[in-house]
This record gives C-alpha cells, structure tokens and sequence, in this order.
C-alpha cells in the first residue's frame, strides 16, 4: 500500500516537473516592457493545467467530472507546489478556498498594481478554465477571485460553481 | 570573498579577547595576592592547560583518523568516477551540450533590448559557463589519469575570465577525492540542493528555473519572430538531454553518500588545520610560559610574575571553553 502510495507521489513530482509554470517574477517584466506575449502566455498557462489535470486525474484514478474532482486535483497541485490553501466550502456545486501565497505574489514591486492586477485576470481565467473545462466538462462552471493580495487587503478567495442548468 | 570576511571577523575577536584579558589582568594587578595564591593559580592553570592540551592531542589523533579513513574512502570512489561514471564520452557531450547552450544564449542576450530579458540569459550564461568550467576541469584530471594529451579544445571556447575561472578551479584539487567537490557543485547548481531530510516538493534549481523561463520567453516570442521557434526547441532538447545526463551523476553520488562525506572531511580538516593552530597558541604557548616561570616563583619574584599568571589564569578558563567548542566541533565528523 505504502509502495503504491509512494509511486503515485513520485509519479506527480514528475509530472510538475515536465509540466512546470514559468516564472511570473522573470516573465511579466519581460511581457511589460516587449509590449506582447500576454495572450501566448495565457495559452500557455491552459495548456500547462490542461496537462497536471489531466495527469493527476489519471494517477489517482479519479473517473468522475465534478466539483469534488475539482477540489482534489487543486489541493494536490497546490500541496505540491508548495502552496497554502484553506477550504471554505466544498459542495456539489461549488468549491471555494482562501489563500495568502500565489506566484503573482513574486513579481517584483516595480510592476504596478494595475499591471498586475490584468495578468492576474489573465492568468486565473486561463488556469480556471483550463481546470473546469477538463475537471468538470460537460457541465459549465465559473470562477471568482478577489484580487486581495494584489490589492495589499488580505487573503485571495477563490471560488468555483456549477452553472445551473 | 566571504572566507576572508570570516577570517577577518574571528581575527577581529581574538584581538578583542585578547584585549579583554590583558584589562582584566591588569585590573587584577591592582589587587595584592598573596605568594601562597599565585603559586597555587600556577600550578592549577599549568594543570588545566597540560590536561587541554592532552585530549586536544587525543582527538586530533582521533580526527586524523576519521580523515585519514574518509580521505581513502573518497580517493578509491574517485577513481571509480573518473574511470566510469565520468566517461569520455559522457563528459564531452554534456560539455557539447553546455557550449551550445551558452553560445545561443550569448546571442540572444546581444539581441534582446529588454533589460529583464537579457539578465535572465546572462544569469543563464554564468551558471552554464560554471558548470562548463567544472566539467573542463574533470575532463583534465581524466586525460591526465589516463595519460592521454589534452587537446584543450574546451579552453579554446573560454574567454580570459572563465579561463581564468578554469586555473583556479584546477589548482584547487589536489587530491584526487577533490574532484567530488567539482561534482557537487555542478550537481548543486543543477538541481536544487536539499536539506537532509527536507525535501522541498517540486523544487528546482535556480538555473533550471530561469531555463524555463527562457523557453517559456522564446515561445512567447514565436509569433513575431519564427526563429524563436529553433532555438526553443534547440533549448527544450538540450535541457532535457543535460537533464537526463546530470541526474545520472546526481544519482550515482547520492547512492555513495558523497554529499553527507563531504561536509565531514571538511569538518575534519578544519579540526586538524585551524582548531589545532589555535590550540598551540592557546594553550600550548601559556602552558610554557607557566612551566617556565614555575621554577622561578618565590616570594621575592611574586609580584614580578603576578601579571603574566593573571593572563594564563584568564586564558585557561578560555581554554576550556575551546575544548567545549572543539569537543562539539569532533563529535560533528
């Protein structure tokens, strides 16, 4: 049980290796002064969490679309990644958590707020989608995040829900 | 730079220290002591300084000992390496590999006007000439181990700094067990050095985080400029296939235990070097002095001698707390 336990670990780590996010603290600078690039980095956010959803959701054997999923394959990446979440609410049809560490949280202070504040728009809408439109698919979702950190008042809530039908 | 701020540093409190004890001697002075009490002070500093002195002796010979065994433990897994774990072939395609990956990222950081961008490819560069450097270094030590010529193929890719950079690392190894500081360096700045014990999840090196970033740059870039798509893909490979070629050299050199030996050796070398330097100053120098004066000490000459067995008194309650500090020092090899 323990060997199959420690494979399945190994078999992430792995994972985030091959599938690893650029750094925004190097990217965004680079991004701000090119003047391009924030649509081609937002794709490749999606496709990056496209691929960890879809490797997680395999390695843990996880054969349901739902909210539950969601919230696993979200508490894994962000364990592994060496991120704090703390749930707020988990049900069928919504997942909400807040946080106090994100990687937007790393770029420098040189870029102002605003800018900061697009590429987290950016950047969020891309990883949400990715992960609904892998984790939750058919069924439609949205996702809300408050910004907080960027704009220096406390902890980021992030939530996801369920379209109804 | 920073070994000679530490040594400034401890220089700085040993002259404080002894300062300290020459004020505290003199404020000693002040007060009258009888010949009874000096002669005892002697006579019991002599003692404590003859007993530091003895179990510093004993775990030097001790030290000695555990650095003699570590040092022929490393040298005969040296030899394993140079032979085959560092093959010829293994160490001429990762400096290939390395070669290209610094000439590519030179030009790109002459063509960028970004500032961000071209500090991300020169952090790259350094690092990457680093690592070139190491493996330059070892490719050395293996003709020569084979008694084969050194063509100097890869110092003729070297500007005058990074060759400079070369010379310096070559003279620095010479014992052959050297070569594992070499290793782990280029294995340090490849992957992440972690922490016995803690392991940090999914944690990278600096270098290979800032790779990424570079990759992830030059496909950003590919819709403007198409010979992005090239390099990135050139870039992607050659990580990849270092990545494999390193890791096999990490693995290996984990499996030996060599990054927990090496923090020993330097552990044990420091105890017979600097430590036993400090003990003969220390302690051996007033434990002469003191049987020196012994014979000489009657009442008449009491108060002659009365400053200097102050200062030894003072210098053997340090003493003691050297050999705490030593004791701790030998029980971490």
């Amino acid at each position: 049980m323990r060997e199959v336990k420690k494979t399945a670990e190994k078999r992430i780590k792995d994972l985030l290796a091959t599938h690893s996010f650029p750094s925004l603290e190097v990217i965004i600078p680079i991004l701000e002064k090119a003047g391009h690039g924030e649509q081609e980095l937002a794709a490749q956010f999606y496709d990056t969490y496209t691929s960890l959803a879809k490797g997680i959701k395999e390695i843990l054997g996880l054969k349901d679309k739902n909210m539950k999923t969601l919230a696993k394959v979200w508490e894994i990446l962000t364990i592994f990644g060496g991120e704090k979440i703390q749930p707020i609410e988990l049900s069928e049809s919504k997942f909400s958590f807040s946080t106090t560490d994100c990687p937007m949280v790393q770029v420098t202070k040189d870029i102002n707020s605003n800018v900061k504040g697009r590429y987290c728009d950016l950047l969020c809408a891309a990883g949400s989608k990715s992960l609904m439109d892998t984790l939750l698919s058919p069924r439609k979702g949205t996702c809300t995040w408050n910004k907080a950190m960027i704009k220096g008042v406390g902890k980021c809530t992030v939530v996801f829900e369920l379209v109804k039908d | 730079m920073s070994y000679l701020k530490n040594s400034w540093f401890r220089i700085s409190i040993l002259l404080v220290a002894v300062g300290l004890i020459f004020i505290l001697a003199r404020l000693n002075m002040v007060e009258s002591t009888s010949y009874a009490d000096l002669r005892t002070a002697l006579t019991t500093t002599t003692a404590t300084f003859g007993t530091l002195l003895g179990i510093i002796t004993a775990g030097l010979m001790f030290t000695q000992g555990k650095f003699s065994e570590l040092a022929s433990e490393l040298t005969e897994k040296s030899s394993d390496y140079l032979a085959e774990v560092l093959s010829l072939e293994k160490i001429q395609s990762i400096e290939t590999r390395l070669l290209a990956l610094r000439k590519a990222f030179i030009q790109l950081a002459a063509n960028t006007t970004i500032t961000e961008e071209r500090n991300l490819y020169e952090r790259i560069i350094t690092k990457g000439s680093s690592i070139f450097v190491n493996f330059a270094v070892l490719l050395n030590l293996k003709l020569k181990q084979q008694g084969l010529p050194d063509a100097d193929l890869l110092v003729s890719e070297m500007d005058p700094n990074l060759y400079k950079v070369y010379q310096k690392r070559r003279q620095i190894i010479k014992k052959e067990w050297q070569i594992f500081f070499l290793i782990k360096q280029v294995v340090d700045a490849w992957e992440a050095p972690t922490a016995f014990f803690v392991e940090k999840p999914h944690s990278e090196s600096a270098l290979q985080a800032d790779l990424k970033s570079s990759i992830s740059v030059l496909k950003l870039k590919e819709n403007i400029d198409k010979s992005s798509t090239n390099i990135r893909s050139e870039v992607a490979k050659t990580l990849s296939d270092l990545n494999d070629e390193i890791s096999e050299i990490s693995k290996r050199l984990h499996e030996d235990r060599i990054p927990q030996l090496l923090p020993q050796m330097k552990q044990a070398s420091t105890i017979r070097g600097k430590y036993f330097y400090l003990a003969l100053v220390f302690i051996a120098t007033p434990l002469l002095v003191n049987l020196l004066i012994l014979p000489q000490l009657s009442e008449t000459t009491a108060t002659f001698f009365q400053p200097i067995i102050s200062i030894t008194s003072l210098l053997s309650v340090m003493g003691v707390i050297f050999l705490l500090l030593y004791i701790h020092k030998i029980l971490n090899v």
